[in-house]
């Protein structure tokens, strides 16, 4: 270990980024995910019961997203659509849009599976009873669906969570960003990562946690 | 059918199982002598598929004393302290109560022949021409003699089975043991599964069958065996038990069943 | 379009170098996870809970913080990697996780009769495992595990960040160089798609295959 004194009262002073940059994790983790699940959830819905020529254009596009680095697309969305239209945003702007579309390719998998395993038997009863087609996804369908994927939906928040820290790369204040501050400040590398690591571990568990209490009350395992 | 003789096959006294805090089984004692066939009937939860699984041990029984030919299962008597016995042991005497399953469990990635040949092989020790030839044999003994070479996901349901008994039996056991072996099959495919424990049983083969097929245990069991909630209540050859009657919980029992209303 | 056949050359050279760092990542990862998961499913108990642990301690922290510690943070008490094992350490951390996982579910999803019906036909433990087990694990394997090379791919994007000259660092060189930027990162992504898709396809296309 040689001659390192570990100090990390120089590093609590800074605490303050680390918990700044939690909340924002969390804050750009479920921003994403339900806007994903919005892109998500009207392909799935177009792929299902849509036009035809429209499902080669959702399969390109989930193709494309889930094949290509998060970082590449990142900088795509930051630096390259600037510079060829003119458009401006900030940095945080861009990656919640980025991330987005990101978890929008992976969602529309999830609840197209979700969608498609609701038992006809079901939707039949809800049209018989007067719904209208529009009433029964509301009703019948789309509670059901999120019932179903509610486990593949709890990964996903959470992995869209440990995303957020490709956002440092384009200097997002979040939480991994916050440790690489730290620790360029204060030249304290072991100890930020000694408290900061345990962060992402614990609150990665707590959601988990969170979500596995609510898939007991809602969810539907076959 | 055949005499009782001295010396069983199977002695069972007073073994006890539980789960957990459930105990399902509660002292059961049964011996089957060689050539028997023994029925074992009783309502979901009585126990029966467990004692079945504690003769080959998939299932460790907590007290009591399963013995094949006087040989204990699952455990040996070293200076009067009970050990369980090592895995090489336990596989040795798991091949003397071949089991056939209610979910046929072929292996998948293996022929109909290389089902039958693996436990010949490597438990038996046979060489592999050996095997493939006592296998083809049995093979052909259930009617399967065009499917040597077909994968269990070519199979019916009843062909299926029909390679887990050829599978069963290849290795020569003392006892077979079958359990429940026709409820995954659709009805029209049941017919063809008993028709060969039929012949079986009439070779003289000892075995224990847990079944739901009452007309079956009938025609083939010397002795019918009622199970209830961990304990043996009736232990009566198929006449006295399906004629007779002669206990309340198996009358209530039997009643599900249409045929045997009284 | 000139400027794609100019700037070839330079992403080709990064090109090579993610793929020496992903497939490095892979195999060293297959080597000690595969084992290792197999220990998770049959070992003792002594032996399973450190290695769920470590499963799920290095699945529960992003990538791109596993590659800060290891890089950043270990010079700290002395232990200076260059970025290039830094990098292939971190990664393979998290692969070798990552396989662990896909191999105790490749056990675990195979029918407990199946046990049962080896045991029934008198095989031990060594034989029930390489007659009966490894075949059917191997085919639960496969298709998640040619899945997660896709990951790894991705991942391995990270090490631009470490100022290794990937694929993708050559990329953004090229454009600070040229200034043409929609154009190039769209063929960068063009070139990871070329990649990975393959792969996509090639796991669905084994999974289809291998239902029994």
């Amino acid at each position: 270990m040689g001659n390192y004194h570990f100090n990390f009262a120089i590093v609590w002073r800074y605490a303050d980024k680390l918990f700044n940059g939690l909340l924002l994790s969390i804050e750009l983790a479920t921003l994403t995910i339900a806007i994903g699940m919005l892109i998500g959830l009207i392909l799935a819905l177009i792929e299902l019961d849509g036009p035809r020529w429209a499902r080669p254009l959702i399969r390109a596009y989930v193709e494309f997203v889930r094949n290509v680095p998060l970082l590449l697309l990142v900088y795509l969305i930051f630096y390259g659509i600037p510079s060829a239209v003119d458009l401006e945003y900030d940095a945080t702007t861009s990656f919640v849009v980025t991330l987005s579309i990101y978890s929008g390719a992976y969602l529309v998998e999830i609840l197209r599976a979700g969608l498609a395993a609701v038992p006809l038997g079901l939707v039949e009863a809800g049209k018989a009873i007067g719904l209208t087609p529009f009433g029964v996804l509301c009703y019948v369908r789309f509670p059901m669906a999120l019932r179903i994927a509610l486990p593949s939906l709890s990964n996903t928040y959470v992995s869209l969570f440990k995303d957020t820290s490709i956002a440092s790369a384009i200097a997002v204040p979040e939480l991994a960003y916050g440790m690489r501050w730290i620790e360029i400040q204060t030249f304290r590398t072991m100890e930020v990562y000694l408290l900061a690591t345990p962060i992402y571990l614990l609150t990665s568990y707590a959601i988990l946690m969170l979500l596995r209490l609510v898939e007991r009350r809602y969810a539907i395992t076959r | 059918m055949s005499d009782i003789q001295s010396k069983p096959v199977i002695s069972m006294a007073g073994v006890t199982k539980s789960f957990g805090l459930n105990q399902v089984l509660k002292g059961v004692s049964l011996d089957v002598a060689k050539g028997q066939v023994v029925a074992i009937i009783g309502p979901s939860g009585s126990g029966k598929t467990t004692l079945l699984r504690c003769i080959n041990f998939l299932e460790e029984y907590d007290g009591g004393s399963i013995k094949i030919e006087g040989i204990e299962v699952g455990y040996k008597d070293a200076v009067g302290e009970r050990r369980r016995r090592s895995d090489r042991d336990l596989a040795k005497l798991r091949g003397d109560a071949a089991m056939v399953f209610q979910q046929f469990n072929l292996f998948p990635h293996l022929t109909a022949t290389q089902n039958v040949m693996l436990g010949l092989v490597k438990s038996r020790g046979k060489s592999k021409s050996e095997a493939r030839q006592i296998a083809h044999r049995w093979l052909n003994r259930v009617g399967l003699s065009d499917k040597f070479d077909a994968m269990p996901s070519q199979l019916s349901g009843g062909q299926q089975q029909r390679v887990g008994i050829a599978r069963a039996v290849a290795m020569e056991p003392k006892v077979l043991l079958l359990d429940e072996i026709t409820s995954s099959l659709d009805p029209e495919l049941v017919g063809e599964v008993l028709a060969v424990v039929k012949e079986l049983a009439v070779e003289g083969r000892t075995m224990i069958l847990v079944t739901h097929e009452m007309d079956f245990a009938k025609e083939v069991a010397d002795r019918v065996v009622f199970t209830d909630q961990g304990h043996i209540m009736v232990d009566a050859p198929p006449a006295t038990m399906f004629n007779e009657q002669p206990n309340d919980r198996l009358r209530a029992f039997l009643s599900r069943f249409g045929s045997f209303r009284h | 379009m000139t400027i794609f056949l100019q700037t070839l050359p330079f992403l080709l050279d990064g090109l090579l170098t993610t793929l020496l760092v992903a497939g490095s990542v892979v195999l060293i990862a297959i080597v000690l996870g595969i084992p290792a998961g197999c220990a998770l499913v049959f070992g003792p108990f002594w032996v399973k809970v450190p290695l769920r642990l470590y499963a799920d301690f290095v699945r529960g922290v992003p990538i791109l913080v596993l590659l800060y510690f290891v890089y950043y943070g270990l010079p700290a008490v002395q232990v200076n990697l260059s970025s290039m094992t830094a990098a292939v350490v971190a990664l393979t951390a998290f692969k070798t996780a990552q396989i662990i996982e896909i191999t105790r579910g490749a056990f675990q999803s195979i029918p407990t009769g199946q046990t049962d019906a080896a045991k029934s036909i008198g095989l031990g433990l060594m034989d029930r495992f390489v007659q009966v087990l490894a075949p059917q694990a191997v085919r639960r394997f496969l298709p998640p595990f040619i899945n997660s090379l896709v990951d790894t791919v991705k991942g391995s994007s990270l090490v631009s960040l470490l100022g290794i000259v990937d694929l993708m660092l050559s990329l953004q060189q090229v454009i600070g160089r040229t200034h043409v930027a929609l154009p190039l990162y769209l063929m960068g992504a063009l070139m990871y798609f070329s990649i990975n898709f393959p792969l996509s396809v090639l796991s669905r296309r084994l999974e289809k295959r291998f239902i029994y």
